[in-house]
């Protein structure tokens, strides 16, 4: 094996260190233009073929959170999102109550007894050409 | 001369490049949450994972962190998330309440929505302490009269019931009697605002945690009597040398418990926890500046006694919005009901802890026990109090129990 000089050692060396520095550096410009920011909150949930969902039927949506109901005048939605201060609101009776603060709600959503003042919100629901149902919470 | 420099350049370089790298290494992964109430997204449960939720009112998934702390809410790194936090580790420090815990929706909103709490704690004899602050300046001739000029912070009132609009700050530096100024030194660590005096006994916090956080990031109506014993049965003032001398002794039963040596106890009132007879406005205040503590306090035997010719007041819960059905929710140790008959005071407060049993006797549930006590009116008793003497004192004359 050759000797290295001193001279062609820290050439070496320096190309090295330079080439190690050039590759990380390049690794951390990737990882900060490639950086996701949070992505922002789903406001639109896919529930799905509407023939899952029979006439007259109440369905609890916990991850959106909403009340799915479909009659015979066709799909709506009621957000299960208190108005106060934005509980989830529970199944009480027949009606809703907010387990944070007491706000009842009735069926349709109007207020019963605060602290909210506002309804629930009714929600969008579509259906797609092909037959499925989109929840909008937006 | 060049080639060392590029050298001793690129050995730099690659060493700031390897620190930041393990620098980013060591940055925790962030477990997001985005409250419903603010939708923004926080990484404070990257490290506060392990703490309770708050209380039922507040969840953790609606309300988040920061709505009530502040602090920088994306940080990961501990000094920067905690530089902005309100109040320290208790946004209920009176001092950043308002920021933390008010907005109408929640406690600074109305007097008729009951959303007033922070103003009426604010103006309260438990942050003014403006009682004891007059009657020590009279007593020394700082002030020509017993009424309240000072407090401990300036507050004003301007919907005054009282008379009272507003109180300056009591300055001790500015007093130029040694015991007024010995007062301001030792005597003021009662009042809501203060720094807790040493000891783990009497520990407690300031602000609304002072009373209703009973155990580590809880929030609680149901408040047992050691809490306000922190303040109110730690010992005694020696006026003579203006100083408070902490208690030493090692209660072993709740009758020793409740110190104050020269006071008489019923057993109701040692059995019982303060919160079960003592109203929301009496110790939270009733939005007004009271003048000392004897004008807000007027709770006594006969408000749920009666006389010996009056039975209590009572009325049946028809208003759904009744702030009594409110304060039960918060604590429901009894399922109160529209239509249920309850005991209310002098003033028309709700002991909504209480309910009027067929037998025409009444049932008082504690509001941090759950325990159920029965107990019957005064009247049709053979109770001997003369009718011009219904203060509690004139009961514990025959009904006081041997300490």
């Amino acid at each position: 094996m050759p000797e290295l000089s001193r001279r062609d050692f820290l050439k070496l060396t320096t190309n090295t260190l330079l080439t190690a520095s050039g590759l990380l550096g390049l690794g951390a410009l990737f990882r900060f233009f490639g950086y996701q920011t949070e992505p922002p909150p789903q406001t639109a949930f896919d529930l799905g073929e509407a023939s899952s969902y029979p006439i007259d039927s109440r369905t609890l949506l916990p991850n959106v959170p909403a009340l799915l109901l479909h009659t015979d005048q066709g799909f709506s939605a009621l957000s299960l999102v208190c108005t106060h201060l934005g509980c989830t609101v529970e199944s009480k009776g027949k009606g809703f109550a907010c387990p944070c603060h007491g706000s009842k709600y009735d069926i349709q959503g109007n207020v019963l007894t605060g602290p909210a003042k506002k309804q629930l919100n009714a929600l969008r629901v579509e259906i797609t050409p092909d037959g499925n149902l989109i929840l909008h919470t937006d | 001369m060049y080639r060392r420099l590029l050298f001793i350049g690129s050995a730099v370089l690659l060493t700031v490049i390897l620190l930041a790298w393990q620098q980013g290494l060591r940055t925790p992964k962030p477990i997001t949450l985005t409250p419903t109430l603010t939708g923004k997204t926080e990484y404070c449960i990257t490290c506060h994972a392990d703490l309770p939720e708050i209380s039922k009112s507040h969840p953790l998934k609606t309300f988040g962190c920061v709505s009530c702390h502040g602090g920088e809410r994306l940080a990961l790194n501990a000094d920067l998330a905690h530089s902005s936090m309100r109040g320290g580790a208790n946004p209920s420090d009176l001092s950043a309440v308002e920021m933390s815990c008010g907005g109408s929706n929640c406690h600074s909103g109305s007097e008729a929505d009951n959303r007033d709490h922070i103003q009426r704690v604010m103006t309260s004899v438990q942050s003014t302490y403006a009682g004891a602050i007059a009657n020590i300046r009279f007593t020394f001739g700082a002030q020509t009269d017993l009424a309240a000029h000072l407090g401990i912070n300036a507050i004003t009132d301007e919907h005054t019931q009282t008379g009272i609009t507003e109180l300056d700050a009591f300055d001790a530096a500015t007093e130029t009697n040694p015991m007024v100024q010995k007062f301001g030194e030792n005597c003021l660590t009662c009042h809501i605002n203060a720094i807790p005096r040493d000891g783990d006994t009497y520990t407690r916090q300031t602000g609304c945690a002072a009373c209703h956080s009973t155990e580590k990031h809880t929030l609680t109506t149901a408040i047992p009597y050691n809490q306000c014993n922190a303040c109110h049965n730690r010992g005694n003032y020696d006026l003579r040398a203006m100083t408070f001398i902490e208690r030493t002794d090692q209660p072993t039963k709740r009758i020793q418990d409740y110190y104050q040596p020269i006071a008489q106890f019923t057993q109701c009132e040692y059995t019982l926890d303060c919160v079960d007879c003592h109203t929301r406005s009496e110790v939270m205040g009733d939005g007004d500046i009271h003048a000392n503590q004897k004008d807000i306090q007027y709770v006594q035997c006969q408000t749920c006694h009666g006389t010996m010719t009056n039975l209590p007041q009572i009325k049946t819960i028809t208003d759904p919005n009744d702030i009594a059905l409110k304060m039960a929710f918060l604590n429901p140790v009894l399922d109160l009901k529209l239509g249920d008959a309850i005991l209310v005071t002098e003033k028309g407060e709700p002991l909504w802890n209480t309910r009027v049993l067929p037998d025409g006797t009444y049932e008082l549930i504690g509001k941090a026990t759950s325990q159920r006590f029965n107990f019957r009116p005064v009247m049709g008793t053979a109770c001997e109090q003369k009718p011009d003497e219904q203060g509690s004192q004139y009961c514990h004359a025959c009904h006081a129990v041997e300490r």
